[in-house]
C-alpha cells in the first residue's frame, strides 16, 4: 500500500526537529528577566492589565490573533538569529529577499491604469509615466476580464468600464502605442488563467509584430485560478481543474519562451478583499503555490527552474504590526517550504517576491478624504515589511474609478515615502523588535496550520471543487459586516466620530463617452478584413489541444495572430471543457 | 404571520464583485425573506424571472459602473412589463453621488452605497414592500 503522503507541515517539522537551536538569550539571562518581570507584574501593572493581558485588534480584514501588553524576551525565549532571522539577503529571508533591499532597487511604483478604450488608458499611462510612475499596471475592463468580446449582448452597458477593453491584438496596439515593451516592465492584470491564455498571447503577437523578441519583455501576469473559481462572480465558469490545468500550461509555455516574465502572480490580494484573514489570504496563495510546483514537477520539470519565477501578490489592511509581520512571516515560510519540501537548490527559487496593494474595501465612502491617510499606513506597512513593488489605492475609489487627481495623489504618496521619509535606507527596520518577531513566528505557524488545513482535505484543487473555500471566505466576511454594525471594528467617520454634516462635493471620474459603440465599430471591422477561413483553423486547432491535454498556449499564441478575438477564444474553452456551478453562498 | 417577501437578487451584467450581494442575501434569509439568486444577469433576463417567480422585490448590484447604462434599460424593460407598481426595485453597488439621485429619479425605490448596514437594508426593503402592497 501507498504511504499517505506526508503533509507540508509534517515535512517542515521533522527537518526544523533535526536542527540545533542557537537562542540569543541565554537561559541565565532570561532567568534574570523573568524574575524582573514577576515582580513588575506584582507590584507595577495594574491589575486590570493583569486580568486584561491578551487583547485582541478588532480591524477591518484582521486576523483576530492575541496580542500581550508589553513584550519582552520571554514572549519569543527560544529566539534564534540566523534560524528565525538571518541577515538580509540569506535564509530564512526574513528581513528580506536582497541584501541591499531599497538601497539596490526602490520598490516599484506601480500604479493600476484602465478605462474606456485604449486609446483612453494609453493616455493615462504616459501620463502616469510622465510623472515617474516606475512600472505600468494595466487593469481590463468587466467584459475583457470575463472573456466576452465588446460586442457580445452580455456585455451591452459595461465596454470600457472599470478597465480598458481589448478584444484583439489590435486594440493591444493601440494600448502600448509609442511604449517601449523592451524597456519598462508591464504587469498585465490577466486575472484568470483562462483569459490570461487569451490576453498574454496578444501581447506576444504584437511584440512579434514590433520585432521585440519575447526573451526581452519582462513584466507579469496574474494567472490565477483562486481568482478565476472562488473570488469572481460570473455567468459562466469552466471546472476548477480544467482552470487549474490552464493555470500550469500558460506557466510552462511563458517559462520556456519568455524567460523574464513573471508567469503566475500567486494572488492572495482579491481573495482578502473578496473578505477574509490576513492569514487565509497567505495560505490560500501558498497552497496554490505548493499545488502549481507540484503540477509541474508532474510534468518533468526540476522545481528550480520554475520557482524563481513564482510571485506573490497581497494586500495590506489596517492592523499595522500584523501587516509588518505577516510580509516577514510568510517570506520565512516561503523559504522552508522551497527549501524542505521541494529541495530547491536556486537561492531566488526560495524568494517570497511580492507586489502589494493597500486594501480597498477599507476604503469609506463617508469623508472621502480620509482614505488617503488609511492607504499611507497600509503603504507603509508594506514597505516595512519589505514589498518589492507597491499600488496606492485612490481616495474616491468608494465612489468609482480614481480621477487623474487622486491616481496621481496616490503616485504622489509612493515617492513621499520613498524620496522623504527615509524608511528605505535601512533593510528590516522593525527586525529584533520583540513584539515584531513574537508576531512573526506566530502568524507563520498560522498559515502553516491552514495550509495544513487544506492539505488535510485534500489539497488547493480539491477545497475549491467542493465549496468548501468558498463557504470560508463567505463566513468570514458575513461576520465581520455584523462586527462593523456592532462596532466592535472601528471605523472613523462611519461608525466612530460620525458627522452629520453635509461634506463638500467630491470630484468623481466620469468615463469618456461612445467607446461601447465605437468598440463595436472597430470589431466589425476586424471580423470582415481578417482572414477568416484562418481564424476558423486558428480556433480548430485549439479545440483540438484543449481535447487532447497539449499545452494549449502555442495554439492561442497562433490564434492571436490571426486575429481572433478574446470571446471565441473563450468559447472554444467553455465548448471542450464544459462548465461549472460553483456552490451556492447563502 | 405575514406573507414571506419574495426578492429577486442578481448581479447586473458582468460585474465581478459579489460580497456584498452575498451579504445582502444572507441578512434578507436571516429575517425570513425568500430569495432568489440569479447571478450575473441582463435586465430582460431579471424581469422574466422576476415574473416567472412573482417575487415582490427586485435587487440588482453593480459595483463596475454599469448601475445607469444597465440599470436604466431594467427599469425600461420592468415599465413594458407592468411592474413598477406591484414589485419593488432596490440597487446597490458603487455609484458617483449624482448617479444615486438619478436612480431614484429613473424608477429605483432605495438605492445603497457602500457603508449601508444590514438593518438599513431590511427595514427599507420591508417598508418599501409595505407601501407598494398597500
Amino acid at each position: 500500500m501507498k504511504e499517505k503522503e506526508k503533509t507540508t507541515k509534517e515535512i517542515l517539522a521533522e527537518e526544523i526537529a533535526t536542527g540545533e537551536r542557537i537562542p540569543l538569550y541565554s537561559p541565565a539571562a532570561l532567568e534574570n528577566i523573568r524574575r524582573l518581570s514577576d515582580g513588575w507584574m506584582l507590584s507595577t501593572v495594574r491589575e486590570k492589565d493583569r486580568e486584561n493581558w491578551l487583547k485582541t485588534p478588532r480591524t477591518v480584514l484582521g486576523s483576530n490573533i492575541p496580542r500581550e501588553m508589553l513584550y519582552t524576551p520571554l514572549s519569543h525565549p527560544d529566539f534564534d538569529y540566523q534560524k528565525d532571522l538571518g541577515n538580509s539577503g540569506e535564509a530564512p529571508f526574513t528581513r528580506g529577499i536582497h541584501t541591499n533591499m531599497y538601497r539596490g532597487r526602490e520598490f516599484t511604483m506601480r500604479q493600476l491604469t484602465g478605462f474606456g478604450s485604449p486609446e483612453d488608458t494609453n493616455g493615462r499611462m504616459k501620463f502616469m509615466l510622465d510623472h515617474g510612475a516606475t512600472g505600468l499596471n494595466i487593469l481590463f475592463d468587466i467584459p475583457t476580464i470575463q472573456m466576452y468580446d465588446s460586442d457580445d449582448p452580455f456585455s451591452q452597458g459595461q465596454v470600457g468600464m472599470s478597465g480598458v477593453c481589448v478584444d484583439s491584438v489590435e486594440d493591444m496596439a493601440i494600448l502600448f502605442k509609442d511604449i517601449r515593451l523592451d524597456e519598462i516592465t508591464v504587469s498585465l492584470v490577466t486575472h484568470y488563467p483562462s483569459n490570461t491564455a487569451i490576453l498574454f498571447p496578444m501581447f506576444l503577437a504584437l511584440a512579434e509584430e514590433r520585432g521585440i523578441p519575447w526573451e526581452k519583455l519582462r513584466g507579469s501576469v496574474q494567472n490565477d485560478t483562486t481568482l478565476e473559481e472562488v473570488i469572481r462572480s460570473g455567468a459562466e465558469f469552466i471546472a476548477p481543474r480544467d482552470c487549474f490545468r490552464i493555470q500550469s500550461d500558460n506557466i510552462e509555455f511563458i517559462r520556456k519562451n519568455v524567460p523574464q516574465w513573471n508567469f503566475i502572480t500567486l494572488n492572495g490580494y482579491n481573495l482578502r478583499e473578496f473578505g477574509t484573514s490576513g492569514v487565509t489570504e497567505m495560505a490560500v496563495a501558498v497552497a496554490n503555490g505548493i499545488a502549481t510546483l507540484e503540477e509541474m514537477k508532474r510534468r518533468g520539470y526540476d522545481v528550480d527552474t520554475v520557482a524563481d519565477r513564482l510571485s506573490f501578490f497581497w494586500s495590506p489592511a489596517s492592523d499595522f504590526f500584523e501587516e509588518v509581520a505577516r510580509l516577514r512571516a510568510v517570506r520565512r515560510l516561503w523559504y522552508k517550504i522551497m527549501k524542505y519540501r521541494f529541495h530547491a537548490k536556486n537561492s531566488r527559487s526560495m524568494w517570497m517576491r511580492c507586489h502589494v496593494q493597500t486594501s480597498g474595501v477599507s476604503l469609506v465612502r463617508q469623508e472621502p478624504l480620509n482614505n488617503v491617510i488609511r492607504a499611507a499606513y497600509h503603504a507603509l506597512s508594506a514597505v516595512l515589511g519589505g514589498a518589492q513593488s507597491l499600488h496606492i489605492d485612490s481616495y474616491d475609489e468608494a465612489y468609482s474609478v480614481p480621477t487623474e487627481e487622486a491616481a496621481l495623489l496616490s503616485l504622489r504618496t509612493q515617492q513621499i515615502l520613498q524620496e522623504e521619509t527615509g524608511i528605505s535606507d535601512v533593510v528590516d527596520p522593525l527586525g529584533g523588535s520583540y513584539y515584531i518577531e513574537t508576531l512573526t513566528s506566530d502568524i507563520e505557524r498560522r498559515i502553516l496550520d491552514e495550509v495544513d488545513e487544506i492539505e488535510q482535505k485534500g489539497g488547493y484543487v480539491v477545497v475549491i471543487e467542493s465549496g468548501q473555500l468558498h463557504r470560508k471566505i463567505s463566513s468570514y466576511f458575513y461576520n465581520q459586516q455584523k462586527e462593523i454594525e456592532k462596532g466592535n471594528i472601528k471605523i472613523v467617520a462611519y461608525n466612530r466620530y460620525r458627522s452629520e454634516a453635509v461634506p463638500p462635493p467630491i470630484n468623481v471620474f466620469r468615463y469618456p463617452e461612445g467607446v461601447e459603440e465605437r468598440q463595436r465599430g472597430k470589431l466589425a471591422k476586424l471580423r470582415l478584413s481578417r482572414d477568416n477561413e484562418k481564424v476558423g483553423a486558428a480556433l480548430m486547432a485549439l479545440k483540438e489541444a484543449c481535447r487532447k491535454g497539449e499545452n494549449i498556449l502555442p495554439l492561442s499564441v497562433a490564434c492571436a495572430r490571426a486575429r481572433c478575438t478574446e470571446g471565441e477564444l473563450f468559447k472554444v474553452f467553455k465548448e471542450t471543457f464544459g462548465l461549472w456551478k460553483p456552490p451556492a453562498l447563502f | 404571520m405575514a406573507k414571506k417577501i419574495k426578492v429577486l437578487l442578481a448581479k447586473l451584467g458582468l460585474d465581478v464583485h459579489n460580497r456584498g450581494i452575498i451579504t445582502v442575501a444572507k441578512a434578507l434569509c436571516d429575517v425570513g425573506m425568500e430569495i432568489v439568486y440569479i447571478g450575473n444577469s441582463l435586465p430582460r433576463e431579471i424581469v422574466q424571472t422576476a415574473i416567472q417567480e412573482g417575487v415582490d422585490v427586485i435587487g440588482v448590484s453593480s459595483l463596475g459602473g454599469a448601475h445607469l447604462t444597465l440599470g436604466q434599460p431594467l427599469m425600461d424593460v420592468a415599465r413594458q412589463e407592468n411592474l413598477t407598481d406591484s414589485v419593488v426595485f432596490v440597487i446597490g453597488g458603487v455609484f458617483p453621488p449624482d448617479d444615486t439621485l438619478r436612480l431614484k429619479e429613473i424608477g429605483y425605490n432605495a438605492v445603497f452605497t457602500p457603508g449601508a448596514t444590514r438593518d438599513e437594508i431590511v427595514l427599507s426593503i420591508q417598508g418599501l414592500v409595505e407601501k407598494k402592497i398597500a
